[in-house]
């Protein structure tokens, strides 16, 4: 589905976490066509002096009532702004922009990792996932209990496991530990959160076929043959799909401000060749 | 009536003593194709998907406004309300969301002899009004743009103005020679003025000399309609726009981003991967409108003005203080179709003052005699 300019209207609009707030819109043209993995750029009030967008990944998207919902956190005007909206209330979306997340036909066990507010990454995900029949554990840290996305706003079918740094609820510590117990189990994994965490995943993800002597996906169909850098084909291929976030400008590919490092030394653009890359199509370690 | 129009201003006579005759070809323009002020749905091939949120409805026009602008050496644009570099990609990145036929010109992202890969990240944020970006002339080279985009080029109705970027005068001209004479290319801007990178950029715009030799060097190696970009960070700016302008240069852009940091939010380094990023925005626009008046009053070449363009009335100041035309950057980011409705609002803007031309507006805001001496003596320069 092609990006183009949406009206779209207030529906509901709750702080479900101490300034984490959750926005439904009616969007009819952005909640069916869209898939997980995708964002929108929302026009903020135009009195404040606020000169971009905001970027918001797609949280969830209902074609029936024809809503979406994003998830954010106020870190400044812009998003405070949003807080100060009312049912009813017009707001201008940019989208679906970006590539979404590509899942394998084969795969049955998907493990969905997130960080604090990158729970807004792969939310969406989870509804596709179960929709699909696919079983589906989530994997989410935070800072302390206050911080947990409450397991009221999730799929009852997902299995939520959370990790706490100061070990109020869940496990204490990082949420990547929690990870090489779901290894084995997971037929493809899916992340979103804090840069660190994503390349924490990536090193794990990158010795997993060795540790477990798996079978390479896609092994008998197209077997050998090498699949296009940044092409859906090598998402899907992949073990592990990670959604960036970058500082964004116009959120169309024109300006350039959104990169990170691709392996191959060149600049990828977050807001098109991503958000969601293949964790081997990034370049970890370029010090990007 | 005739295509080719030009912009009458206070110094018109001069301009047209300067200015080369013209040999090159134009697109066909206002014979051949209905104005786009004229009419409210020019056939165009290009499906629209998207309905601007705000569309604006066009009345039935009364009175014909022509807003066409001559930029010298053929190029005539059909408005004159243009896309900035680095704003709009290479024109087909907002795809359907914007009708690019409608805009009177795109400047494209700026382009060097070889590939760049830009700065590291993060290479924007927002500030009070504005934004800083240190995009770091991220391009894949000249040849790679030439091969790539030309071709979609050729098939608009709006032209195309390659801006280019170097790091010596003769990266510049190779860069130009090879972009002379590819279709599709309607111009060139030059870009001696970035603040991004450490190397390039800023040593020709912040000097007048080396700003003109690199104005002159590429003025030899091309017939095509030459702009050359503006630098605000200079105590004054005029000795340059000086230069450019008896080097050759057809067009001045008024200004480039102003320099400036952010701090990142942990207060320990700076926000940008680059350190230094160009101001752009709203916040930029006094100081935008300052250097248009002055350059306006020394130079008999057009002035497009850039800066902080929003809205209808930020045109009608720049045109006030004699601008042919301006561009649009920022702006688009939050509001993609703004120059499109530019366009309409100024036809309108006409219509209403009973105005065929926005000619009429340009100018208005100058002392009526340039360059004669302040009455008020030493002028007071904050």
């Amino acid at each position: 589905m092609t990006m183009r300019l949406v009206r779209t209207e207030l529906v509901d609009s709750r702080e479900i976490l101490p300034g984490q707030w959750l926005q439904s819109f009616h969007a009819p043209a952005l909640a069916s066509g869209t898939r997980a993995g995708q964002f929108v750029h929302v026009r903020t009030g135009d009195l404040s002096g606020l000169v971009l967008r905001r970027p918001f990944s797609i949280n969830t998207a209902d074609p029936v009532s024809g809503t979406i919902t994003i998830h954010f956190r106020t870190i400044g005007r812009g998003t405070e702004w949003f807080t100060s909206l009312r049912a009813g209330d017009a707001v201008d979306m940019l989208g679906p922009l970006g590539r979404p997340f590509e899942v394998d036909s084969r795969s049955r066990h998907l493990l969905l990792v997130a960080g604090g507010l990158g729970m807004a990454g792969v939310r969406y995900l989870a509804d596709e996932a179960i929709r699909d029949g696919r079983q589906v554990t989530l994997l989410f840290g935070a800072a302390s209990a206050r911080d947990v996305y409450p397991s009221s706003l999730l799929p009852d079918e997902v299995e939520y496991v959370i990790a706490t740094d100061d070990g109020s609820v869940g496990h204490r510590g990082f949420v990547t530990e929690l990870v090489p117990e779901y290894e084995a189990w997971a037929d493809q994994a899916f992340a979103c959160g804090p840069a660190p965490m994503l390349a924490a995943l990536a090193r794990l993800a990158a010795g997993r076929r060795d540790r477990l002597g798996v079978a390479r996906l896609g092994r008998r169909r197209g077997a050998g043959r090498t699949v296009a850098l940044g092409s859906p084909a090598a998402r899907r291929k992949a073990f592990l799909q990670v959604s960036m976030e970058q500082n964004m400008g116009c959120a169309v590919g024109a300006c350039l401000g959104c990169v990170i490092m691709g392996v191959g030394g060149a600049p990828q653009r977050v807001c098109r060749e991503g958000p969601v890359f293949a964790a081997e199509e990034v370049a970890w370690d370029s010090g990007w | 009536m005739k295509a080719k129009r030009r912009v009458t201003t206070a110094k018109d006579v001069r301009v047209a003593a300067r200015r080369t005759p013209t040999v090159r070809k134009v697109k066909p323009l206002l014979g051949s194709a209905p104005s786009p002020s004229a009419s409210p749905a020019p056939t165009r091939a290009r499906s629209v998907v998207a309905r601007p949120i705000a569309a604006h409805d066009q009345p039935a026009p009364s009175v014909a406004v022509d807003l066409s602008v001559d930029l010298g050496r053929g190029l005539v644009l059909t408005n004159p309300i243009l896309v900035a570099s680095g704003t709009f990609g290479y024109g087909i990145e907002y795809g359907d969301v914007v009708e690019v036929d409608r805009l009177g010109a795109i400047c494209c992202k700026g382009t060097t002899l070889k590939p760049r890969i830009g700065n590291v990240p993060p290479r924007v944020t927002e500030t009070p009004g504005g934004m800083l970006n240190s995009i770091g002339l991220q391009n894949p080279g000249v040849d790679a743009v030439v091969d790539k985009y030309a071709k979609t080029w050729t098939g608009w109705r709006t032209s195309v103005i390659v801006n280019v970027a170097g790091e010596s005068v003769g990266d510049y001209v190779e860069v130009v020679r090879r972009l002379d004479g590819v279709p599709g290319v309607a111009g060139i801007e030059l870009n001696i003025s970035c603040p991004n990178v450490g190397k390039g950029g800023l040593q020709f715009a912040i000097d007048a000399d080396a700003a003109g030799s690199v104005t002159a060097a590429v003025r030899r190696a091309t017939d095509l309609p030459l702009l050359v970009k503006l630098s605000p960070n200079v105590a004054d700016v005029r000795p340059i726009a000086g230069a450019i302008a008896d080097a050759g240069a057809d067009v001045l852009t008024a200004v480039n981003t102003l320099s400036g940091i952010a701090v990142a939010p942990s207060r320990q380094k700076p926000l940008l991967g680059n350190i230094y990023g160009g101001l752009s925005g709203p916040a930029i626009k006094p100081v935008a409108l300052r250097i248009v008046y002055e350059v306006a009053q020394i130079v008999d070449i057009p002035v497009v003005a850039i800066g902080g363009v929003t809205e209808l009335a930020d045109v009608l100041d720049y045109l006030a203080v004699g601008a042919v035309a301006v561009q649009v950057g920022t702006a688009i980011f939050a509001d993609p179709t703004l120059p499109v409705r530019l366009v309409d609002e100024l036809a309108e803007e006409c219509r209403g003052r009973g105005l065929t031309s926005h000619r009429d507006l340009i100018g208005t805001a100058l002392p009526r005699k340039p360059g004669a001496p302040s009455a008020k003596g030493v002028e007071y320069r904050p």
